[in-house]
């Protein structure tokens, strides 16, 4: 048993820490917020890392790191919080690829994200919004020489920034086939959605041709294999979460000794501890699941309750511990340049990615033996 | 208990006049989910309606009519709020702090002089104020600002800063808490000012917020900051004397703990949720097939009803001449943690769709959907927090206390 980072660990915490000190200061994360400095303008900075690289084994390219490893670096970036497709292309799209994707698939593309060089985004979402199979509407029309996809997809994350989508698609039936698809082919169209979300978009798909080396696997259905490396990048997002409670807390522990009313710090007044106490209820709670949730998927263990937890509580707790830092800051946690709304906009954007927390607690039911004919 | 109102037939013939009446006058403004939206000519509409209403004494309508009100009945007042809720028009038709905190506090407090002075022109509409309390040292330690008037003569010099005030396209008076005798005991150095914000030496500087919330329709759109630099104000115009400005001050906090809506309408955000719900689908099915979706909209719901029965309640209370004493910080409270279960369960019901602003085609109910999702968050800091809510309602039960607080002067 041991509950503390190993020496490797803490190396890597410290060089995300250096990242965020040096290109992404709050000053540049507002900024980036307003939209005045391009979200893409940091991703050199981030693939200098190598984070991209965490989860794709070495012979890709990559370091072949643990999980847990992951999960260090993504709490660092989450605490920014740093926005951007370091997760949607370095975990996401680069597990989806090991789990489906075939072996020249894999050394087609792996190198690149590993390095950068190639932006991932993954496109599974449309208007009726979920992260079931029965939620894909999207077709792909098989064709002689490849398919040809049709659909919406939306709330993709970083969908501007990706220079290939790995889009879901219906391939007959009740099949869904994940494909790569190249941003600038024909009939390919994104924008980013204005809103209280950040960075999520829309892609329309209008009769997109692609060749047969473009389907992940060569299998017509890729789903059961595509959730697997859904549940596995979930609990990377998780430690993201983790990472944005953890400054959510620090920013509201400060807050309350600097902030003076009736002649005293407002942290004396115990309605303004109550709900700082309720965030860092809420943070170990998410950390802790989460953590153990790593270790599993690192040990072979099964994990998947353990993921669908942490995944609840993330995401639930990152929400309500930014309602209580309103609480906590009132008015000045409302101006956009004091940084707690950067939280604010990152905890509803990711409430429902990867699945809602409603959808975590039903696979955690199925998970831990709780449905009706099961026995 | 009757939860109608019985019109007789002289109410009903007043309704059929204001109809008439406001069919002939009422402005055709587009609906802005935010309000930020607003343009100057949009506002410039708003105010030349006001106008029209002010001179009939329908602005202010329960006011005193030797003031410029209308004298009129409460239940002649919400007749009238009834008919211009046809046309999605609040009273005031804009964003103003006048008529219903600043001015009863005039009312309240001032000279006779003052009085005739300064009511005409705020409830016939001529002016509109900006309530200028909060400080960057001192939100809900109003007691504590520290911006100083200062007598010279036969003027004020004020001197400070003032943030989270005021709305978009300007204003022709603040009235606001300031220092008269920086020497003076807690509570008892405070003054209450009328500023015409054409002096020198005001500068107004917009804030950059997640959002402003805010009345529904007349809702400001924008804060600000304002900053004074040897701004000199006559001493007329400051009510209730010098020393008094807590005293006069508890007056108008009395009323937006609470006591600000007026006739009390249904959320209109409720059906436009439940009409989302009822067309939307998940994987080809109706939405509403889902248990766990039909449940949160039901949890909706009895937020949105609860917040409307306590206003409710409050108003009619309030014309019935019942002394309210923790009623209206209940309502408030009840109201402003409504919308932030409200703003779950939205997001619950309908997915990351709730975040998206208009102009949009995925916009729902025309982005007030996506407002709201920000608005919820907002709306529990204007008026007093949540926790000053709860403080206030603690004081006024006498929980822990064998004395109960008293409530500030109403009249
Ligand atoms: C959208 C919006 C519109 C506004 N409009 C106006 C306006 O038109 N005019 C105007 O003058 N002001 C306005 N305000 C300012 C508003 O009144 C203040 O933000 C509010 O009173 C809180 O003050 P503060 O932000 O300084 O928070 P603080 O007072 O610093 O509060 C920080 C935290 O301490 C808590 N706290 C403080 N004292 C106590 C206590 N005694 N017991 C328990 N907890 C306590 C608070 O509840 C909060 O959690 C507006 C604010 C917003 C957000
Ligand atoms: C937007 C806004 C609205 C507010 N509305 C109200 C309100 O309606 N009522 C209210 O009391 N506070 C109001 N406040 C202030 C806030 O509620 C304070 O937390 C609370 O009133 C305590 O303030 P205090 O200055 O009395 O401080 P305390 O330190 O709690 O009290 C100091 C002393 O003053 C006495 N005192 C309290 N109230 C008064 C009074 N009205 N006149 C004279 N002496 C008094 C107390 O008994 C005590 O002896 C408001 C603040 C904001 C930002």
């Amino acid at each position: 048993m041991d509950l503390l980072l190993n020496e490797q660990q803490r190396m890597l915490q410290s060089t995300i820490q250096d990242l965020l000190r040096r290109d992404f200061s709050k000053e540049m994360l507002v900024a980036i917020d307003a939209g005045t400095v391009d979200v893409a303008q940091g991703w050199p900075a981030l693939a200098s890392t190598g984070l991209l690289g965490s989860l794709v084994p070495e012979e890709h390219g990559g370091v072949g790191g643990s999980f847990s490893d992951a999960g260090v670096l993504f709490e660092e970036l989450g605490r920014g919080p740093v926005p951007g497709a370091h997760f949607s292309s370095g975990v996401f799209a680069a597990l989806v690829l090991q789990e489906c994707g075939s072996a020249d698939q894999q050394s087609a593309h792996l190198p690149a994200i590993a390095s950068g060089d190639a932006v991932f985004a993954v496109a599974v979402t449309e208007p009726e919004y979920g992260w079931e199979r029965g939620d894909v509407q999207a077709t792909a029309e098989r064709t002689p020489d490849g398919y040809t996809l049709s659909g919406v997809k939306l709330h993709v994350p970083d969908a501007l920034e990706a220079t290939h989508f790995l889009v879901a698609a219906r391939t007959g039936g009740e099949s869904v086939g994940l494909f790569i698809v190249p941003s600038d082919a024909p009939g390919v169209a994104c924008r980013t959605l204005p809103g209280l979300s950040t960075g999520l978009g829309e892609v329309l798909l209008d009769g997109v041709a692609i060749g047969e080396d473009a389907l992940l696997g060569g299998a017509s259905d890729g789903w059961d294999a595509f959730e697997r490396a859904m549940l596995r990048a979930t609990a990377v997002l998780s430690a993201y979460q983790v990472g944005g409670l953890e400054s959510v807390f620090q920013m509201c522990l400060e807050y309350s000794r600097t902030r003076r009313q009736f002649q005293q710090p407002i942290g004396r007044f115990q309605r303004v501890q109550d709900h700082i106490i309720d965030i860092v209820n809420h943070l170990d709670a998410a950390r802790w699941t989460t953590y153990e949730a790593l270790w599993k998927l690192d040990t072979g263990r099964p994990a998947e309750s353990g993921v669908h937890m942490a995944a609840a509580l993330a995401s639930e707790g990152y929400y309500l511990a930014c309602n209580a830092a309103h609480d906590v800051h009132a008015g000045v946690g409302i101006v956009r340049e004091y940084g707690l709304t950067l939280h604010t906009r990152m905890s509803r954007t990711l409430y429902h990615h990867l699945g809602s927390p409603r959808y975590h607690r039903r696979r955690l039911a199925g998970a831990l033996g709780l449905q009706p004919g099961l026995s | 208990m009757d939860f109608e109102l019985e019109w007789t037939p002289e109410q009903e013939a007043f309704r059929a006049e204001a109809r008439a009446w406001i069919e002939a006058n009422v402005p055709s403004i587009p609906d802005h989910p935010d309000p930020a939206n607003l343009t100057r000519e949009e506002y410039e509409l708003q105010r030349e309606f006001g106008r029209r209403l002010g001179a009939k004494g329908w602005l202010y309508p329960t006011m005193p009519a030797e003031y410029g009100g209308g004298g009129l009945s409460m239940e002649l007042a919400m007749a009238l709020e009834e008919e211009l809720d046809r046309y999605n028009m609040p009273l005031p038709p804009y964003y103003d702090t006048g008529g219903k905190l600043g001015g009863i506090a005039i009312l309240v407090w001032g000279t006779e002089e003052q009085k005739a002075h300064f009511l005409p022109m705020i409830l016939r509409g001529e002016i509109r104020t900006w309530q200028l309390l909060t400080e960057p040292e001192s939100g809900s330690d109003l007691a504590s600002v520290r911006t100083t008037a200062i007598r010279d003569g036969d003027e004020y010099v004020v001197n400070g800063t003032k943030i989270f005030v005021g709305s978009s396209h300007g204003a022709e008076y603040s009235w606001m808490i300031v220092v008269t005798d920086p020497d003076a005991p807690r509570h008892e150095n405070l003054g209450w000012l009328m500023m015409p914000m054409d002096l020198p030496g005001i500068t107004v500087e917009q804030m950059d917020l997640l959002f402003v919330g805010g009345e529904r329709g007349a809702a400001s759109g924008i804060k600000n900051t304002v900053y004074f630099d040897n701004v000199r104000v006559p001493a007329f115009n400051l009510v209730g004397g010098e020393g008094n400005g807590w005293k006069v001050a508890g007056t108008h906090l009395e009323i937006e703990h609470g006591l600000l809506r007026s006739a009390v309408r249904d959320d209109p955000l409720t059906e436009r949720v439940f009409d989302y719900a009822r067309n939307a689908k998940r994987g080809g099915r109706p939405l509403l097939e889902d248990q766990d979706v039909r449940d949160r909209l039901v949890d909706f719901y009895i937020d949105a009803e609860v917040t409307r029965l306590l206003h409710f309640r409050n108003y009619a209370w309030r014309g019935q001449g019942k002394q309210l004493t923790y009623e209206g910080a209940q309502a408030y409270l009840y109201q402003k943690r409504g919308q932030l279960s409200k703003a779950r369960a939205v997001l619950d019901v309908m997915g990351p769709q709730a975040l998206v602003e208009a102009p949009d085609e995925w916009a729902v109910a025309d982005g007030h959907v996506e407002v709201h999702q920000r608005g919820a968050i907002v709306d529990q800091h204007p008026g007093g927090t949540a926790e000053i809510q709860r403080v206030i309602i603690a004081r006024r039960l006498g929980i822990g206390r064998d004395v109960r607080e008293e409530p500030g002067r109403l009249r």
